[in-house]
């Protein structure tokens, strides 16, 4: 479907300049096949940022629709999933200030909803059981690490983007980044040493 | 082996993985890795925790998607036929503008030759054609003094409303 949606556009221009040219004539396919093709990735951010699953999907739809209507601002340059971690990001802190202004890292309820999910295969019901109980645990354990930390570690980790992308994204200095991402291992330490792996 | 040994180690392996290290930078790091019981220590904490980030699996849900893809299908078509609808006032306040510098000069030249041949002042032709030319302006004002604002905009609005309700039939 995604691959469709690009043939549709000129065979000669880049992946992203031929998103920014669909963006900015609103095409719906392209949206669609956007949609389809980031959707985990997306979707995995908003949770580990918000670290509630219900708040995320919430917030997946209304960045879709900013998407919609700032994709004129999106020039091609840059990757696709940068500029979309980006806008996230914007929503994710929007909705986290507007439910506390002071300080994000106390703007989390612990027991709203459950944040992780297993994988969609269809292990025995053993293996469900004990994938589930896997996936609690390290739910639990990226529970532990404040959102500011989280969100550079699902970025460096889960997103593969380097120090510069993460930087731009946050719209942080890279020094910032790199004590984030310090600091966020050492709050994971205690985890992985004490046997959550 | 210096503080700087030190964050110069963490960087590298900060940058490791997503982007490729220089020759010279890997072998360094290897090297200070074998000698530094400390950075080798933070490598696998860094390298542990990437496993464990990289273990949750969240997934969304095909009615999510659905759901998104639905919102953004109706929203995207209502900005396209707004941004067309903005197209066309764009191009009749153009039009409008146009017409009306046209006419307004034309009616200044018929005033000043009807002045010559009449034999009027100036003085009495040019505000009378300018007063003609306001009188639709002047006509609506009048209008909307005479009519409360909520009348006028309920109207425009259901009109608005109505049009729309047309187009989704």
């Amino acid at each position: 479907m995604i691959a469709t949606a690009f043939s549709l556009l000129a065979p000669m221009e880049t992946e992203e300049a031929q998103i920014a040219s669909g963006l900015r004539r609103r095409d719906p396919d392209l949206l669609d096949a956007l949609i389809e093709q980031y959707q985990h990735r997306l979707l995995r951010y908003l949770v580990h940022l918000t670290g509630n699953r219900a708040v995320a999907e919430d917030l997946f739809q209304e960045v879709w629709l900013r998407v919609l209507e700032k994709g004129h601002l999106y020039d091609g340059r840059n990757r696709f999933v940068t500029w979309l971690m980006s806008i996230g990001h914007n929503v994710a802190i929007d909705y986290l200030r507007k439910r506390n202004p002071s300080s994000l890292d106390e703007m989390r309820d612990p027991d709203e909803g459950v944040p992780f999910e297993p994988p969609s295969h269809e292990p025995s019901p053993l293996e469900q059981a004990a994938t589930h109980q896997q996936q609690q645990m390290l739910g639990e354990a990226l529970e532990q690490v404040p959102p500011l930390f989280r969100e550079v570690l699902v970025l460096r980790f889960q997103e593969q983007m380097k120090l510069e992308e993460i930087a731009k994204l946050i719209r942080i200095p890279v020094a910032t980044v790199k004590t984030r991402l310090y600091r966020g291992v050492q709050a994971l330490r205690p985890l992985i040493r004490g046997g959550v792996l | 082996m210096t503080q700087l040994d030190h964050a110069r180690a963490t960087e590298l392996i900060m940058r490791r993985g997503p982007q490729d290290l220089a020759p010279g930078d890997l072998e360094w790091l290897e090297a200070h890795l074998e000698s530094c019981s400390t950075c080798a220590q933070y490598e696998t904490d860094f390298n542990n925790a990437g496993q464990l980030l990289r273990a949750t699996a969240i997934i969304a849900s095909p009615a999510l998607v659905n759901r998104t893809q639905a919102r953004v299908r109706e929203r995207a078509i209502y900005l396209r036929e707004q941004q067309a609808r903005t197209v066309l006032i764009a191009i009749s306040f153009c039009l409008g503008a146009m017409l009306s510098a046209v006419s307004g000069w034309m009616w200044w030249r018929f005033g000043a030759w009807i002045a010559e041949h009449v034999g009027l002042s100036l003085a009495v032709v040019e505000p009378g054609v300018i007063v003609f030319l306001l009188l639709p302006a002047i006509a609506v004002a009048v209008l909307m003094l005479a009519f409360p604002h909520s009348v006028l905009e309920s109207s425009v609005v259901g009109a608005l409303g109505r049009e729309r309700e047309g187009v989704r039939q």
